[in-house]
């Protein structure tokens, strides 16, 4: 395995190449994807969050916006916490493309927004089971924006929270089935 | 206790961190494009079809807690700062003894709805610029400063999150933004009232004052953070602006502002950029 990180000095933000790349290689070993090259390119020239990831059979690929590795309370800082969530997020998505049955999967960019939360709700439910500091409630509003503010939705959410285990298939399942049920 | 206090003094727990609006303007990131051949979304309006909508509405309600806290601060301030009679007429500081009170509903409220939405206290960092400009030593510019530019920006604020709330389905944000908003229209029309009432017989006072809120509406459109253009979050509210005693010229000249204010973050962005790749 090859983690790489670009660029390796920032000019926009106070953020450190090598510490990302520990942080990485921390949470691929964590998540098991010690066998695939990991290329991460932080655009630091924009604040927003957005994390594009792109996946083939030897190398995932995160694209972070600066945001995303962010520490809200001091702009321009790197967040130790921030980085390894989005670390985690990146990483789960792409051994879920890879190995975990989301090979049916849309791209990113083609997902809607309700399964999008779907799955960044089942990545987030493993996520906070790996000792690593999740907001659930923040988790819940996003599912609950994007499937609707009920008691249907919100027992869906604690469902695909509390999995380890569920396919593509499945979950845009349960995330269309929760619309119909809110409309 | 002590009288003018500089925003340097406010008082916060370990969990606050601030900033300035220095600091915030330091920043050379951007999310609105720069120049015209950039790929990123061209609108920021705030709505639930934006990807990261939940993270932004998240951040903006941090945002109107600490701005509450501020605006508490400030309407408690001139209650305190000013000789009553001589400096300011009683039924001005009664006026901003009620402000104070609604502030700190607002702020129960908006620490209600951080909870609801899923953030902590001190999560983002907090832009103390509010509270600048309530830091005036003439009652009608406080009056200009926070009851016209600032409560103002709270009508823009609390119109959009009210929208949000209501595309979103979210029934507590709609709510608690609605009520939140009348009382802010509210402050507003008490400020309009006040500032005319003060300077009756004072027109260069009333221009002073009208020119110092001025300055403040531009430093409140956040780099352009707030105008007609999609590029910004925030729109202007101006329906609830006119009942609140804004005059539709007022009203455009906020909005050329913000365009001013947009334009130029803009430039900023583009010198700063293009001095980091160099």
């Amino acid at each position: 395995m090859t983690i790489t990180v670009t660029p390796e000095a920032f000019s926009f933000v106070s953020f450190d190449s090598a510490y990302i790349a520990r942080i990485a290689t921390h949470v691929a070993e964590q998540l098991g994807l010690t066998d695939i090259d990991i290329n991460i390119a932080v655009d630091e020239t924009s604040p927003l969050t957005r994390i594009d990831v792109e996946v083939t059979d030897s190398l995932i690929s995160i694209r972070p916006l600066s945001g995303a590795l962010e520490d809200t309370r001091r702009p321009r800082q790197q967040s130790e916490l921030a980085t390894t969530l989005a670390m985690a997020r990146s990483m789960l998505r792409a051994r879920d493309r890879l190995r975990g049955g989301f090979e049916n999967a849309p791209l990113d960019a083609e997902l809607t927004l309700p399964q999008a939360a779907a799955w960044d709700t089942y990545i987030l439910g493993r996520i906070s089971r790996m000792d690593i500091e999740v907001k659930k409630q923040a988790a819940l509003y996003n599912f609950r924006n994007r499937h609707g503010f009920n008691d249907a939705s919100d027992h869906v959410f604690e469902k695909i929270w509390n999995t380890d285990s569920v396919t593509w298939d499945e979950l845009s399942a349960l995330s269309a089935n929760t619309l119909t049920l809110s409309a | 206790m002590k009288k003018f206090m500089p925003v340097e003094e406010l008082a916060r727990d370990e969990r606050f961190n601030q900033i300035t609006q220095a600091d915030r303007m330091a920043d050379a990131r951007s999310a609105v494009p720069a120049n015209a051949e950039s790929t990123r979304r061209s609108s920021n309006r705030l709505t639930p079809a934006r990807a990261d909508a939940s993270d932004a509405a998240r951040s903006l309600m941090h945002g109107i807690f600490v701005g509450e806290i501020q605006a508490l601060e400030g309407a408690g301030r001139t209650c305190w700062d000013f000789t009553t009679g001589e400096e300011a007429p009683f039924g001005l500081k009664l006026d901003m003894a009620r402000q104070a009170w609604d502030e700190a509903r607002h702020v129960e409220i908006s620490l209600k709805l951080g909870d609801w939405m899923g953030s902590d206290v001190g999560q983002y960092a907090e832009n103390t610029v509010l509270f600048q400009a309530a830091c005036s030593n003439d009652p009608v510019l406080r009056l200009a400063g926070v009851n016209r530019a600032l409560e103002g920006l709270a009508i823009d604020v609390f119109t959009s999150m009210k929208e949000f709330g209501e595309m979103a389905g979210d029934p507590y944000l709609e709510f608690c933004e609605d009520w939140m908003l009348a009382d802010e229209v509210t402050h507003v029309k008490m400020g309009s009232d006040w500032l005319r009432k003060v300077t009756e017989n004072d027109p260069e006072r009333r221009k002073k004052a009208l020119e110092f809120q001025s300055i403040v509406d531009k430093m409140f459109s956040y780099g352009g953070s707030r105008s007609d253009s999609d590029e910004s979050s925030l729109g202007i509210a101006r329906r609830f602006r006119e009942l609140a005693g804004f005059t539709s010229d007022e009203n455009e000249h906020i909005a050329e502002l913000g365009l001013q204010a947009l334009e130029e973050r803009k430039a900023q962005i583009r010198e700063k950029q293009a001095a980091a790749k160099n």
